[in-house]
């Protein structure tokens, strides 16, 4: 395992370096999107990941319902991530046929209902199939 | 009771998410991912600059489409895997460095040092790549070498963190992520509620990674074209393909006495528009696949390069150097490699399903070659120059 992790080291540098080295030119305008991502991230992103986490665990009691609903948040988060660059277009370029090609906010908003409907489906189904199980153990007993 | 606010502490972070068995496995996730983007990146990279011992090959003539659509995939469903790595090892961020411990000390700067490089050129690529696919560039570096360059920053900063996590991350993967509670009266108890919350995480990040790439993969792959809602490009546009550069942003003017020029080394002919179109006509289906990700089909109609340059008494068998009447651009010409120059599915062609090319398609003609980037199909096209 030394052996690999050394050269992991070797090869990490070398890779590391080379980028650094072909990057060197344009750092000056690149710097504030590469620093730009974490600090978004740590200092705004992931404290309000935390707060809705705690806020949900408080207003969910049921864990199941709970595992769905923070899925459904991490898909919604994501599709709006993905589709920042189709809603927001500063025009850097005259416009080319067939670009942008659909209506993106009626997409997304079609998507995301999909998605909550889809959940919501699972959840009632979920609970009906959960109750059953309850009902038919208490019957036995 | 009152409680000063403080920086959080990483025992404060009690949820199961933050175990090292869920973020073992994210980042594993993360580096088939990653992986899948360097490699058909660097495909992408060399295709346009050959180094020497470079060879791409003609067929499948899908082949630039697959590796080109896996690229952007596969950095589309790195967004949310990363988040949730991120989200991961957030408790992370704040271990109180070994202040009096110079060696430890350094080590733990080194590893943030690493892991720091690592995010950034990780975000960064995500970004740019995203903002590159809708053509969007809200920001002052040139994409393609940027891009390019912090490639490598991503490459080299995860094989140190490997190299850093090595021993970790082995035994995390190797612990099963199901655990059962204590066995109590020799049945099996249920399932741990922290490992059930931690499975919960993973199948969620895995989830999600597959709806970002279910919401955008109708660039490229043909049926899901209606179903993604945020795919930046169809199939659809001016005579069934896309176009990335119209004839009025290359201020494009064919002259009325347009000729093809064919120059090898000691000689040269010239064919008119009559003359080309009188030439054997030869029909392929071939794709246009963009380095943006997007494809479509179509059904080009011209004459083979191989057989254009056979019938002028040029050699074959040579690259070729295709320039266009865009005088300025990047893209103003490009260079086939001999392989490519050398199929006969190498089109110069005249027409696109059925009806003569458009003016942003290229009229009076355009090349179109099998397996290659989309930039690299010269429009307009006014020379071919057979190299040494």
């Amino acid at each position: 395992m030394r052996t690999v992790r050394l050269l992991l080291f070797v090869v990490g540098s070398a890779a590391t370096a080379y980028g650094g080295w072909l990057l060197f030119p344009q750092l000056g305008t690149a710097l504030p999107w590469l620093i730009g991502g974490p600090v978004l991230h740590d200092v705004l992103v992931a404290p309000l990941v935390g707060l809705v986490g705690l806020a949900l665990g408080r207003l969910v009691r049921n864990r199941l319902r709970l595992a769905w609903i923070a899925a459904g948040l991490m898909a919604s988060a994501t599709l709006l991530l993905i589709a920042v660059p189709l809603l927001w277009r500063p025009r850097s370029a005259p416009p080319n046929p067939g670009l942008p090609d659909r209506d993106y906010p009626l997409g997304l908003a079609v998507g995301l209902a999909v998605l909550w409907a889809a959940i919501v489906v699972v959840l009632v189904v979920a609970t009906t199939v959960d109750r059953r199980v309850t009902d038919r153990r208490t019957d036995r007993r | 009771m009152i409680r000063r606010p403080r920086v959080p502490a990483p025992e404060d972070f009690t949820a199961p998410s933050h175990s090292p068995l869920v973020t073992a496995r994210l980042g594993l996730w993360l580096a088939v991912a990653f992986g899948l983007c360097f490699g058909t990146g660097l495909l992408s990279h060399y295709i346009q600059h050959p180094p020497g011992w470079f060879t791409w090959p003609t067929r499948p003539v899908n082949l630039y489409r697959v590796t080109q659509g896996v690229h952007v995939l596969s950095g589309v469903a790195a967004i949310p895997l990363l988040l949730a790595k991120l989200w991961s090892v957030y408790p992370r961020l704040f271990v109180r460095p070994p202040l009096r411990q110079p060696i430890r000390l350094s080590a733990h700067a080194l590893e943030r040092i690493s892991v720091l490089v690592l995010v950034c050129a990780a975000f960064f690529e995500l970004v740019t790549g995203l903002f590159n696919v809708a053509q969007s560039y809200p920001w002052g570096f040139f994409f393609p070498t940027a891009h390019y360059a912090v490639a490598w920053l991503v490459v080299g900063a995860l094989l140190l963190h490997v190299a850093v996590k090595l021993p970790v991350a082995r035994s995390a993967l190797s612990t099963p992520l199901r655990r059962r509670r204590a066995v109590r009266d020799a049945a099996p108890g249920p399932d741990d509620p922290d490992s059930a919350q931690r499975r919960a995480f993973l199948r969620t990040s895995a989830g999600v990674a597959g709806i970002a790439v279910l919401a955008t993969a109708g660039v490229t792959v043909p049926w899901l074209r209606r179903v993604s809602p945020l795919a930046w490009r169809s199939a659809s546009g001016p005579q069934g393909v896309p176009i990335n550069r119209t004839a009025a942003a290359a201020r494009i003017a064919v002259p009325p006495d347009w000729r093809l020029e064919i120059l090898w080394p000691g000689g040269r002919d010239s064919l008119s528009l009559a003359d080309l179109a009188a030439l054997p006509q030869r029909t392929a289906e071939l794709p246009i696949a963009c380095v943006e990700g997007w494809s479509a089909s179509a059904h080009w109609t011209g004459v083979p390069v191989v057989e254009l340059l056979r019938r002028a008494g040029a050699p074959t068998g040579r690259p070729v150097r295709v320039s266009s009447l865009e005088t300025d651009g990047l893209y103003a010409a490009s260079t086939l490699p001999a392989p490519h120059a050398r199929d006969p599915l190498t089109l110069l062609a005249l027409r696109i399903n059925g009806e003569q090319l458009s003016p942003d398609h290229g009229y009076p003609c355009r090349l179109i070659a099998p397996s290659r980037p989309g930039v690299l199909q010269t429009k307009w096209v006014a020379r071919l120059e057979v190299l040494r």
